[in-house]
């Protein structure tokens, strides 16, 4: 073999699939009108993937983020995560898969107020059996993970942008989701901040081999993801 | 942490509202109270009042008097076990517009009678002894100050003329059939105070029977005794003739009834419109939860949790005000200008159960429509808003 030749073409990807889509569509109905965000679209996401999803607004990234998410059923075709189909799932059905498989990052954070950043960790474990004492020790966990223990007992408002997505983060693989979906998750922050949210994010990726799908404008951003897909007008380029 | 515990802290978050939505039902809850107070002070004579005790009067009206003679044909009717009489005096302290509830009474039978009435015995003997002697209820005393051995005068309302007595007892009662803002003094003394042609006659003739079951029997037999007779008689049993009184009441009841479910009305609304602007608001942030794995049925947790917890802490307030503003307050000024009619204005214990539940069953009420809305909402497009 050429080593030249081997140095140009890339690797190909032996991990196995974890999301999988085929032929997926999304219609919405605006009044009369039928909007088709989604074009029987095709897609294969490795296991451990750090995927970044770009394209102009309303080019459908939101849409197929929440379909991945399971927070929406298709209007056709199939989405299977680890084999399992969501497309024909109940909404309850969906949610507790939701609450078991993805972890969810927003760019404007989302944090209750009232709640002290343990709290808010310790959030989606309200949805299992585990005893108050072991779901505190997670999300103590948890908030290690992201390097804001000692923030522990702070309110929202006593933390900064990225101290914040940062307990969001926290929250979002308290429950050591499959999955983390993260729409612009550093669209409120500095570079700065920006960085060191992106930087956290590789490491979910790389060390605890966390799947992670991120929807973004920010060229720096997509950087630091393995692939960067690229749609419009409901299609993968 | 809990469902219910982050809901309990979901009320700290605009505290400013959720202060004034508590005192809001704590004020609505209040007036709640105090009309519900007034409803039983009102109707506390027809629940007490004696049920084994017949009140015999004229058949025309009670302003009509009775000769003191049917006094013995009523204690020779069977089934009757004793019998006093008596005659309301009215009177009142110059200088005060407030008529007393003063009665003259057969003192010796008085007494027997009405055994409710708790007296020392040494103030009973003097009481019994004394032409000029009045016992006065604990209430009363309280209210004018008065004291055993005092010296008092009344003006006469229905009787003229200026009344001399002295109180020889103070009593309080161990059944409130009888209530503690009365005078009795001796029936001898105002009869032979007037002019010949009103003496002998009684208000009313008060008898004891076996039981309440007998007493509609014995009523009977005693108003057939004086069907011949020139003054025909009508006889009850105490509870019918408060009732008789009740009814004449009983717009002014049903207006209090009205009055207090408006009240529960704009405490339903100023919770429903406390619960709605705090959902509107948390669109997206219920959106986030519905996201994370929350059901619809936890997100209808959250917000009943919350209106049931600014409820129940008006509630709460509520309770704790309204035993000092009521009982002290609003009852120590209706016992000295309106005591006729409140003689007993207390907040009742199953009244300040009933402001707690209704509290958490209105903010169920309220909340329940935004809280359905809440749970329906469309997670992803309340997450494409949230930027």
């Amino acid at each position: 073999m050429n080593v030249l030749a081997h140095a140009r073409l890339p690797e190909p990807d032996v991990r196995p699939t974890l999301i999988a889509l085929r032929g997926v569509s999304k219609t919405y109905q605006r009044g009369k009108e039928s909007v088709e965000v989604l074009k029987e679209l095709d897609l294969d996401v490795p296991e451990g993937a750090f995927e970044a999803l770009m394209g102009p607004s309303g080019s459908g990234k939101s849409t197929l983020l929440h379909l991945i998410a399971a927070l929406d059923a298709p209007t056709g075709g199939s989405i299977k995560v680890s084999g399992v189909e969501l497309a024909s799932m109940s909404e309850n059905e969906r949610a507790h898969w939701r609450a078991h498989n993805v972890g969810f990052i927003f760019q404007t954070y989302n944090l209750m107020p009232v709640l002290s950043a343990l709290q808010n960790v310790e959030l989606p474990l309200l949805l299992t059996s585990l005893s108050s004492s072991e779901r505190k020790r997670r999300a103590q966990i948890a908030l290690q993970a992201v390097g804001i223990a000692d923030r522990a007992h702070h309110r929202p408002n006593q933390l900064s942008g990225g101290q914040q997505q940062r307990v969001a983060i926290a929250r979002a693989i308290v429950s050591d989701p499959t999955i983390i979906v993260a729409d612009e998750p550093t669209g409120d922050l500095d570079r700065h901040s920006a960085d060191q949210i992106l930087n956290l994010l590789e490491r979910l990726n790389r060390e605890l081999n966390k799947t992670i799908i991120m929807v973004t404008h920010d060229p720096a951003a997509a950087e630091r993801a393995g692939t960067v897909r690229r749609l419009n007008k409901g299609a993968l380029l | 942490m809990n469902l219910v515990s982050v809901a309990i802290q979901n009320t700290r978050r605009n505290l400013f509202r959720s202060i004034l939505t508590v005192v809001g039902v704590a004020i609505a809850m209040l007036a709640f109270l105090l009309l519900r107070t007034v409803l039983s002070a009102w109707l506390v004579g027809v629940q007490h009042a004696a049920t084994d005790r017949l009140a015999t009067r004229h058949k025309v009206t009670f302003v009509m008097p009775l000769p003191k003679r049917y006094v013995d044909t009523v204690r020779q009717v069977p089934g009757v076990q004793a019998v006093t009489w008596m005659t309301f005096f009215g009177g009142k302290v110059p200088g005060k517009e407030e008529q007393l509830g003063s009665v003259a009474v057969d003192a010796p039978t008085f007494l027997r009678v009405y055994d409710e009435l708790v007296l020392p015995e040494p103030q009973r003997e003097h009481f019994l002894r004394d032409r000029r002697g009045a016992i006065v209820g604990v209430a009363l005393a309280r209210q004018f100050g008065w004291k055993v051995g005092d010296r008092i005068t009344l003006a006469g309302t229905t009787f003229a003329g200026e009344w001399e007595f002295s109180v020889d007892g103070i009593y309080t009662v161990k059944r409130r059939s009888v209530d503690e803002l009365s005078m009795f003094f001796h029936w001898s003394y105002l009869n032979d105070s007037l002019p010949t042609q009103l003496r002998e006659q009684v208000g009313w003739i008060s008898s004891k029977v076996a039981s309440a079951r007998e007493a509609p029997i014995v009523a009977k037999r005693i108003d057939d005794g004086f069907e011949s007779r020139e003054t025909q008689t009508l006889s009850m049993s105490e509870r019918a003739v408060n009732n008789s009184f009740m009814g004449m009441a009983s717009t002014l009841l049903d207006a209090i009834q009205i009055v207090s479910l408006v009240i529960l009305v704009i405490m339903l609304l100023i919770l429903g419109n406390t619960i709605a602007m705090g959902v509107r608001e948390r669109t997206q942030e219920y959106a986030v939860l519905r996201a994370i794995g929350f059901l619809p049925r936890h997100v209808v947790i959250f917000v009943l949790g919350e209106a049931t917890a600014l409820a129940s802490a008006g509630g709460l307030l509520a309770v704790a005000l309204g035993v000092p503003f009521i009982n002290s307050g609003v009852a120590r000024y209706l016992e000295e200008n309106m005591a006729g009619f409140f003689p007993f204005f207390r907040l009742a214990a199953r009244d300040m159960l009933l402001a707690l539940v209704l509290s958490g069953v209105l903010a169920v009420l309220a909340a329940l429509l935004p809280a359905l809305r809440a749970s329906k909402l469309q997670v992803t497009d309340a997450l494409r808003k949230l930027g």
